[in-house]
């Protein structure tokens, strides 16, 4: 094994490989920050590239890319509260304030580094346990994704602060926009009123870009032209040494990076969900678990830390399932398998036996990759703090136009801008109407996972509800699901008598 | 009744209807019978439809109990004017794009728009805002089509 880490490490410090991955990082870095264009994006577009290049080449600089778009989407997150890519979801829950009271310098070193501690956690575990994590993963079936899927949609209550009924409604509505397209299943088409471009349903891309890039600017116009000189907002970098944050500041989150990144690693093994389920799974445990979860959403680190890490420990969660069983975890890896199969490997078994050196130089280019992006975001953050600079009536324009090319890059149809301009305007009317939209994403990325499974599942088990309950780790979900619900009835009633409590005491 | 009591209860009435017309969307979903099986492509639709009626009443319910907060500053002194030439120039933009092409059309919608969300310190500056525009458009429509292979709508100009 050494041996092959050895030969890993020197193939990529080759002029060539060192540089593609340079290239790839930076290029990556850009594609995460601008909203609209994705890891998946950057892969695709390079795959082409590769074919002149040599395997070891050509995958490092997709391997590269990858880490790069996984991780530029917490910039865009943090200084223009507009997630990247669907990974970076949950670091503007925090990651927004936090630019808001000043301290976004702060907010994106702690993003970069635990984001570079993510992905290093998820290389150790795609090294060490890669293949035993995957067999398990691969004895999931429909009963167990559909009961990981419902415990998934429970945790909206914990993301509904304020109200319950608009935090629920946020998530059933996105699970509503989900079901349009045809059905899982028995193919039968829904709610696409004729429109054939309805037949594959919403593009999730589409529907973030209308929910937060789109509202966002709509939401600036309300009053920007009252504002005195109206930036996004203002880092003093003068004071700011290292990556912004305390050596405390950075002991006091690393169990909370520790436990983000096993979640990211959890979700990013499973086939079909990724990094845009995991930040915000992370950040609700994160909520969950810590002293204050009354302050999340305020501006806290801890918020910006669980999402961060998370989402970059699926890169290597998604690896595991791809290099030891050839499946695929999520969009970007599936592209990446177009990768392996245009040099004429077969990820799988015996990946780890045939092409040794090979796996071992996707590893070393693994860990290059994370260092470089290290590198160039933390001497990137001067560069990214005077974006803040340009003032918002210049700045949001532009980026919605960059939004709207986004869109169109889809599948090169105008259908997808309008689709952003339907979500934007649905979004507006959840800022005006008090209605959270972080729930909505929940809801509509787990809800076809759901839907799918359960069928699925009832098909296996010939109709019969129970298979959902008897299978252990289906059970277990599930029952887990049922008490957290219980739970938070239990304590929003609990706060509420406390409340009407203190009201009668002042009155008396 | 104050702006935001009446806004509550109007949004539980929109969760209302909404929920009433998914749920007659989903009665109208043509899905063949099968014997034995319960669970359809209509299932979801309307397990999902009957939760959003729920959800209606009890924002109703929760709109009669509201109590607004007091506001700190001025109250509510949102631009609907910007707000509304926004939205317009935005659905301009898309709606003309596939005609006059994306190149154009851009230079045209940054040009509004940056006129449109000026603050009323600053003076429009035609100059500047075209050019910014012009460098923008260009920038990004080179980038797209042919580093990335996109095939932005063109118009009448062909690059």
């Amino acid at each position: 094994m050494l041996s092959l880490f050895q030969q890993g490490i020197e193939a990529v410090f080759t002029f060539q490989i060192f540089g593609l991955v340079f290239f790839g990082t930076v290029v990556g870095i850009i594609f995460g920050a601008v909203p609209g264009l994705t890891s998946t994006m950057a892969v695709a577009l390079f795959l082409p590239v590769t074919y002149s290049l040599g395997a070891g080449a050509g995958i490092s600089l997709l391997v590269a890319l990858f880490v790069g778009g996984t991780s530029g989407a917490l910039i865009s997150a943090i200084l223009l509260k507009i997630p990247g890519t669907p990974s970076s979801v949950a670091t503007t829950f925090d990651g927004g304030p936090l630019m808001e009271k000043g301290e976004g310098a702060k907010a994106l070193g702690v993003g970069i580094v635990f984001s570079f501690l993510g992905t290093v956690v998820s290389i150790i575990a795609l090294i060490f346990i890669a293949p035993t994590l995957a067999k398990i993963a691969l004895r999931f079936g429909p009963h167990e994704y559909f009961a990981i899927a419902i415990f998934s949609l429970t945790l909206i209550i914990t993301l509904a602060s304020g109200s319950m009924v608009k935090g629920l409604l946020s998530g059933v509505i996105g699970f509503a926009f989900s079901t349009v397209g045809i059905a899982p299943v028995d193919a039968i088409t829904r709610f696409t009123f004729g429109q054939t471009q309805l037949n594959s349903g919403f593009e999730i891309l589409t529907v973030l870009i209308g929910l937060f890039a789109i509202s966002e600017v709509i939401k600036v116009a309300e009053n920007v032209k009252h504002e005195k000189a109206a930036t996004i907002g203002k880092v003093s970098m003068k004071s700011i040494k290292g990556f912004g944050f305390s050596m405390q500041e950075f002991v006091g989150q690393l169990w909370n990076g520790f436990r983000s990144a096993l979640i990211g690693i959890g979700i990013g093994i499973l086939p079909g969900i990724g990094a845009g389920t995991s930040n915000i799974v992370s950040y609700i445990v994160a909520k969950n678990r810590s002293k204050y979860p009354e302050k999340f959403g305020t501006g806290v680190i801890d918020g910006v830390v669980a999402s961060e890490t998370a989402n970059n420990a699926c890169i290597g969660g998604a690896l595991i399932p791809l290099l030891t069983l050839g499946i695929p975890g999520d969009a970007v890896t599936a592209v990446m398998l177009g990768g392996f199969m245009i040099h004429g490997i077969q990820p799988g078994p015996l990946l780890f036996t045939t092409q040794g050196a090979l796996v071992y130089t996707i590893f070393a280019a693994l860990i290059l990759s994370t260092i470089m992006m290290l590198l160039c975001e933390f001497y990137g953050l001067r560069i990214f703090v005077k974006l803040l600079a340009v003032p918002k009536h210049i700045l949001l324009p532009i980026i919605l136009v960059l939004c709207v090319v986004g869109a169109f890059g889809l599948g090169n149809r105008i259908f997808d801008i309008w689709t952003i301009l339907l979500f934007g305007l649905i979004g507006y009317g959840f800022v005006k109407g008090g209605i959270p939209q972080p729930p909505f994403i929940i809801g509509f990325i787990l809800g076809p996972m759901a839907e799918t499974n359960l069928r699925r599942g009832l098909q296996l088990s010939d109709g019969d509800f129970m298979g959902f309950l008897t299978e252990p780790i289906s059970g277990a979900f599930l029952m887990l699901s049922a008490s957290s619900v219980f739970w938070h009835i239990f304590q929003a009633q609990r706060a509420k008598s406390a409340k009407r409590r203190a009201a009668v005491e002042v009155q008396a | 009744m104050g702006d935001a009591k009446k806004r509550e209860y109007v949004l539980g009435f929109v969760i209302l209807i909404a929920g009433i017309v998914y749920l007659v969307m989903a009665s109208q979903l043509k899905v063949p019978e099968r014997p034995g099986v319960h669970v359809d492509a209509s299932f979801v639709p309307y397990v999902l439809s009957s939760i959003m009626c729920i959800l209606g009443v009890l924002q109703l319910r929760a709109a009669k109990n509201y109590v607004p907060k007091p506001k700190a500053g001025n109250g509510d002194d949102v631009d609907y004017g910007t707000v509304g030439k926004t939205i317009g120039l935005v659905f301009g933009y898309v709606a003309l794009m596939s005609y006059l092409g994306f190149p154009l059309m851009t230079v045209l919608y940054l040009v509004a728009q940056f006129t449109v969300l000026t603050p009323h310190d600053k003076k429009v500056n035609y100059v500047l805002y075209t050019v910014i525009a012009v460098i923008a458009s260009t920038f990004i429509y080179l980038t797209f089509r042919y580093a990335f292979d996109m095939m932005l709508p063109v118009g009448p100009f062909d690059f």
